[in-house]
Parts: structure tokens; C-alpha cells; sequence
């Protein structure tokens, strides 16, 4: 078994001709990037200063980092919506346990890590085993995640988050702490899926769940790892998320679980699995990240913002949709 | 009393053209002018200025004790709304079960489309008087006609619906807020300066009313911005666009007005990260974390209040309501709790609690006591 390209296995003709439609579904987030890059040397030359650079490249780490457990899990025809949940969680249990204290830390992280699996497990355990559609059981999960915390806290989320967290805030040129940890996780997981059985399995099981069944690999246990590790994955950036604001803020990483969504799409990653990849979310997340900071750059209003991201999404799925190499 | 009077006199002046507004005292002074393009511009005004002048007569509603009054809250959702709560319960309790036999309560976690359902459900119920916290003025008007078609007197509470058909308003006239802050930036700064604005959320009538007094002033000085963005009332949003902001005109920004302190708090840390100096910063408020890094990091900052606790105000009103007493339209929180005033950096000291968490809005009128069982207290070194 070995792991494709991610449109390698189209046959046929029909519409576009055939290389042409592999070169978009292939190469166009990234043809996509280079012409938002074009195009911010005209309409925002700043983009391109340093500082611009520091400051795209932190916030897009944010997004990042839950973007790959995003990935991942589309790549086995999953979704998770509950990572919204998952950041206020971490946040509150890091604030919480702390107080403060930086010696508490790693202990707050790894509790925070805990729970996160476990609601990994339960998204997996549901869609797995309940058969119920990964949109409503995730979707359920975040609002269980959410009314939980505001149990816990009774809508004041308490504590102080710890100085330590504030590292995530230095910048070395264009380098941060958030950066290093995005491509250092993007590395790891890379190298899973290109060169591991089980990357093997995670796209087996999203191409032809009955196909990989009958292979003899476990699929409940391949799904339910990859939303665990989806989760774990949105409790990393729910710590970056607590460091960056400085805060328990009960709004921390809201719109980032569709922003997530929508950069693993973006960048190429089928919404029925199987197909797509990490250097792809990388292009999407950029896409996403760019367009945000061009915008406040240009000083455009917020609906205009709007309209704009949702165009990005709806062209890179028409122009997925057009190529159509399943055909 | 004063500001009945300044809004009175601001009336009567409106007839000649202009008026001139002065609100805070002491070094929180800030004048600024009202001509009648902006009262024609702004229909938020055009509610407010009649009402200041109007009393209802409530003898319809009259009822002897004890009450049943509904409060159809922000609910869970922050901690300025976790105090509003709390203040609401212990004044009941305070009142007496002679006064108010049952307080019934809807939580619509800071959504309108909660709460116009949870209006209805509360309306089954038939309580004596509704208090509201609009979620949306369009959205919560009608359940707001309903209520009064169905004998119930409305009294909003810190913001407004769309409709005139309710019986008072407890507030603040917030279009003079984001006026305020406006003004007191550019005498701070000059009108030359290069000014940001970031505004809570839009859509939102607490925030958009704001941002229109506060564009008002900056019009009539020929201000053009810098930019203006929302930071949604978020400490995340307000730091992700202070941080853009600061790589876009670094040392340019000469000043900031802030719909709100928890967003201040975001541009503060941005600053931090960045090792700049903070410019002017318009839009503070007695919140105790933006109070602690204010004094940590030594800014000029201009700050408004707007206590939670003028919920106890709402809950006078639906009782003198129900007593059958004619009632202002509208009722501004200063006139009953005269320190929720304008303050500015010289005062950060005399307003920062060491003892309040830092998500505490003041000011507070319950006990340190009763703070202490809502975890609002942090611990004694």
C-alpha cells in the first residue's frame, strides 16, 4: 500500500482535460497562495515587513496547529466541531490549577491533554460505535464540552494564566514559539502519514471504509486514534491560545473550528476522506491567515471580511468540484 | 440630579441649533457638542431625548405586594453578567418574600435567539412585570409588544429594543459614551492625531450606538481614522487586530478608542509583546484586570461604568411600577448611583479593588461577604 498524491488515482476524462484537472486538484492551493502573495505586493506592500511577517506567522500557528487534527480527521471522512469546546476547557484548567503558578504547568497541561482525549474518545466512540454522523455527535460533544465548563465556573471562568504561557508571545525575527511548535507538529505528522502503517491506514480507511475492513485493519480503532489525537492536538493550541490572549477569555478560539474546517478544505482535503494532506492545510491556514491580516491591512469592514473568506472557500470547493478526478 | 438637568438644559438648547454636553467631573471632565445633524442622523437619539422628558403613568399596573417579576437575563456568559445575576438575587433577598414573592429568571446566554422564546416562556407564567435584557433590539421587540399587550410592564435594563411600547429604560445614554471617549481623545491628543477605533460587536445595539456617537465627534473635526474594526468585546480579537494594527503604523498611532475594557486588555498585551509605549487609550472601564494592567504599564486611559448593578435599579423600577407610581422613561443609572462616573488614569488607584478578581466590573453594592461565596474575592497574601 502506498500513499498518494492526494488526487494521483483519477482515470478519466470528461470536462477539463484530465492533466489539467490533476494540476488544480494537486497544485491549486498553492498556485492559490502565490497569487494572494502576488497580490499582496500591490495591494499591501506591509504584508511583507518583518514585523507583518511575525504577526501572520504567530496567528496562523494558532489555526494551524488544530488545523492538522482537523486534517486528520477528514482524512477518515470525520469532522470535529467540538475543538471550540476543547479551547475553553484548556484554558479554564490551565487558569484554574495554576493560579498563576508556572510550577504548575505541565500538570495543568497534561490534565488539560486527559480531558481532551477523553472527548476525543467519546467523538469517536459515537461515530464509531453509535454509527451517529460525526457532525451531530461532534456538534453535541461541543455543546456538552461548553455547558460543563460553565458549570464548573458558573459562568466566570477564575484563576490567573501562569507568566511562563507568555513565551508564546516572543518573537526571534519571524520565529515564535507557536511557529516552531506548528511546524515541528506538521513534521511529526507528515512523516506519520507518508511513512507509517498507520498514516497508511488513516488514508485507507477514508478511501474505502469496507475496502480497509476487509484489509483486516482495526477502522474503529484507526478513527477513534485520529479524533483523539484531533483533540489532543486542539488542547496544544488551546495552551498557545491561553499564553497569546493572557486571559481566560470565554470567547478564546471562537471561529477557529471552522476556520480549521475550512483551511483542511481549502487546501485540498476531501470532505468524504481519503484524500488530501498536511502540506496542503499548511497553504490553506496561510490562505485564511493572509486574507485576514490584508483585510485589516486595507481597512475593509468586517462584513466585507465576511464575504471574502466565505468566497475563498466556496471557489477552492467549486474549483475541487470542477476538476472533479473522480470521475 | 446633575445630569437631568445638563440633558434638560441639553433640550432646550437643541431648539437654538447646538448643544454642549459636559459629562464626568473633576479631572474626568470631557465637553463636547450635539448639533442637530447628529440628533436627525441618529434615531437611538431621537428615542432617548423625548423620553428623558416623559414620565408613564403606571396607575394601570398598580397591585398590592407581594410581586412576582420576571428577569429575562444576559445570563451565562461572562462575568459581568455572572455579577448582574448575582446582585439581582441578593436584592430580592434583600427586599423581602413581603415584596417580591417569586423572582422568576431566563438565562439567554448573551443570544437573542434564546431569549425570545425564553421571553414567551417567561410571559406564560404570567409574573407581574418583565425586566429585559434586550439581546437584540429588533429581535426582542416584539415579545416586548406581547408582554405589554398582555398587561405585563416592561422595564429594559442596560440596553434597548427597537419598539417605543414599553414602560421604562435603565441605562445609560451611550450614543454621549462613545461621544465622550471620542472627545476626550482629541483633547488629549489634538485633533491632528492619527486615531484607531475598535468596536464591540457589531449588530450589537450597546456596541453600535457607541461607535455612532464616537463617529459623530471624529466627523465634526474632519477626523478621517486610521481604521476602525471590531474586536468583539474579546481580549483575543482586540490583541490578534491591536498586533496588525502596531506592524501597519507602529509609532504613528497617536490614540485609541475601545468599545469596551476586556478588548483594551488584548491591545495592552499586544503593546507588551511588542516593548512599545501605549498611546491615549479611550474606552476603560472600572473592570479590575484592565484597572490592574493599567497601573502596571502607566497609560493615560479615559474610563466609563457600566455597573452590573443597576440591575437593583431595574428591580426599584418594576416595584414602584407595580406601586402604581408614575416612572421616568427613561432612567439613567448615574442619577441613582452617582460614583459609576467617567474616571481617567489619574483615578486608576482610588477605583482598583487588590482584593476583587480581575474580572470583577464595578462598582459593587453587595458585601464583601457575599463576593467572597461567588468567588469573586481572591485570597490574602
Amino acid at each position: 500500500m502506498s500513499v498518494a498524491k492526494p488526487y494521483e488515482s483519477a482515470t478519466s476524462a470528461g470536462g477539463w482535460p484530465l492533466r489539467l484537472r490533476l494540476f488544480v486538484a494537486n497544485y491549486g492551493v498553492y498556485i492559490a497562495l502565490l497569487a494572494l502573495l502576488l497580490a499582496a505586493t500591490v495591494l499591501t506592500p506591509r504584508l511583507y515587513d518583518v514585523n507583518t511577517v511575525a504577526v501572520v506567522m504567530r496567528q496562523a500557528s494558532q489555526l494551524g496547529i488544530v488545523a492538522i487534527g482537523q486534517t486528520l480527521i477528514l482524512l477518515v471522512a470525520g469532522l470535529d466541531l467540538s475543538v471550540g469546546g476543547i479551547f475553553l476547557m484548556t484554558s479554564i484548567v490551565v487558569a484554574d490549577f495554576t493560579n498563576g503558578r508556572d510550577e504548575l504547568v505541565i500538570p495543568a497541561i497534561l490534565i488539560a491533554l486527559a480531558l481532551g482525549a477523553l472527548v476525543g474518545l467519546g467523538n469517536g466512540v459515537l461515530v464509531t460505535k453509535r454509527r451517529v454522523p460525526p457532525f451531530v455527535a461532534t456538534l453535541g460533544m461541543l455543546v456538552l464540552v461548553k455547558g460543563a465548563t460553565q458549570a464548573y465556573t458558573k459562568g466566570v471562568p477564575g484563576g490567573f494564566v501562569p507568566d511562563i504561557l507568555g513565551i508564546v508571545n516572543q518573537s526571534w525575527f519571524v520565529l515564535s514559539i507557536p511557529l516552531l511548535l506548528w511546524l515541528g507538529l506538521n513534521a511529526v505528522f507528515i512523516f506519520v502519514l507518508r511513512r507509517t502503517a498507520y498514516g497508511r491506514k488513516v488514508y485507507a480507511v477514508g478511501s474505502n471504509i469496507e475496502a480497509a475492513r476487509l484489509s483486516g485493519i482495526s477502522v474503529d480503532g484507526i478513527r477513534i486514534s485520529v479524533y483523539i489525537l484531533g483533540s489532543c492536538l486542539a488542547v496544544a493550541s488551546g495552551v498557545v491560545l491561553t499564553g497569546y490572549v493572557g486571559y481566560v477569555d470565554r470567547f478564546i478560539g471562537t471561529g477557529l473550528e471552522l476556520d480549521s474546517i475550512a483551511a483542511a478544505i481549502v487546501g485540498g482535503t476531501a470532505f468524504v476522506g481519503g484524500r488530501g494532506g498536511l502540506l496542503g492545510t499548511i497553504a490553506g491556514v496561510l490562505i485564511i491567515q493572509i486574507l485576514s491580516t490584508m483585510a485589516v491591512l486595507m481597512g475593509l469592514d468586517i462584513e466585507v471580511q465576511f464575504i471574502i473568506k466565505g468566497l475563498v472557500i466556496l471557489g477552492a470547493v467549486t474549483l475541487y468540484s470542477l476538476a472533479n478526478v473522480e470521475e | 440630579m446633575l445630569r437631568k438637568l445638563i440633558f434638560t438644559l441639553f433640550i432646550l438648547s437643541l431648539l437654538l441649533g447646538t448643544s454642549i454636553v459636559s459629562i464626568g467631573q473633576d479631572g474626568a471632565m470631557v465637553e463636547f457638542e450635539i448639533t442637530q445633524e447628529m440628533v436627525d442622523a441618529s434615531p437611538y437619539l431621537q428615542s432617548v431625548i423625548p423620553r428623558l422628558d416623559q414620565e408613564y403613568d403606571t396607575s394601570e399596573f398598580a397591585k398590592d405586594p407581594p410581586y412576582r417579576i420576571a428577569l429575562a437575563a444576559q445570563g451565562t456568559s461572562n462575568a459581568w453578567s455572572a455579577l448582574f445575576d448575582a446582585h439581582a438575587y441578593w436584592y430580592v433577598e434583600e427586599l423581602g418574600e413581603d415584596l417580591v414573592s417569586e423572582f422568576l429568571y431566563g438565562d439567554a446566554q448573551a443570544s437573542a435567539d434564546i431569549q425570545v422564546p425564553q421571553v414567551e416562556d417567561l410571559l406564560a407564567q404570567e409574573p407581574d412585570a418583565l425586566i429585559l435584557v434586550p439581546m437584540g433590539a429588533a429581535a426582542l421587540s416584539a415579545p416586548v409588544e406581547r408582554a405589554m399587550m398582555q398587561g405585563v410592564p416592561v422595564v429594559l435594563c442596560a440596553s434597548a429594543v427597537e419598539t417605543d411600547n414599553f414602560v421604562t429604560e435603565v441605562g445609560t445614554n451611550l450614543y454621549s459614551i462613545g461621544a465622550t471617549l471620542a472627545q476626550w481623545l482629541i483633547d488629549t491628543v489634538g485633533a491632528d492625531g492619527d486615531f484607531l477605533m475598535m468596536t464591540g460587536i457589531p449588530g450589537t445595539s450597546t456596541s453600535d450606538i457607541m461607535e455612532e456617537g464616537a463617529l459623530a465627534v471624529f466627523d465634526s473635526y474632519g477626523i478621517e481614522l486610521l481604521d476602525k474594526q471590531p474586536g468583539f468585546w474579546s481580549p483575543a480579537e482586540g490583541k490578534k487586530i491591536m498586533e496588525t494594527w502596531l506592524a501597519q503604523h507602529g509609532d504613528e498611532i497617536d490614540g485609541i478608542w475601545s468599545g469596551g475594557a476586556q478588548m483594551v486588555q488584548g491591545m495592552i498585551s499586544a503593546y507588551e509583546d511588542a516593548e512599545m509605549e501605549i498611546p491615549p487609550i479611550a474606552g476603560g472601564e472600572m473592570q479590575n484586570g484592565f484597572l490592574r494592567s493599567a497601573i502596571e504599564h502607566g497609560f493615560q486611559f479615559y474610563a466609563w461604568m457600566y455597573p452590573n448593578a443597576m440591575i437593583t435599579i431595574c428591580i426599584d423600577a418594576a416595584i414602584q411600577i407595580l406601586q402604581g407610581e408614575p416612572i421616568p422613561r427613561f432612567i439613567d443609572f448615574v442619577d441613582t448611583m452617582p460614583e459609576a462616573r467617567p474616571f481617567t488614569d489619574a483615578e486608576a488607584e482610588d477605583y482598583y479593588r487588590p482584593r476583587w478578581s480581575d474580572d470583577v466590573h464595578g462598582p459593587v453594592t453587595m458585601s464583601d461577604e457575599a463576593l467572597a461565596e461567588l468567588g469573586f474575592l481572591v485570597e490574602e497574601e
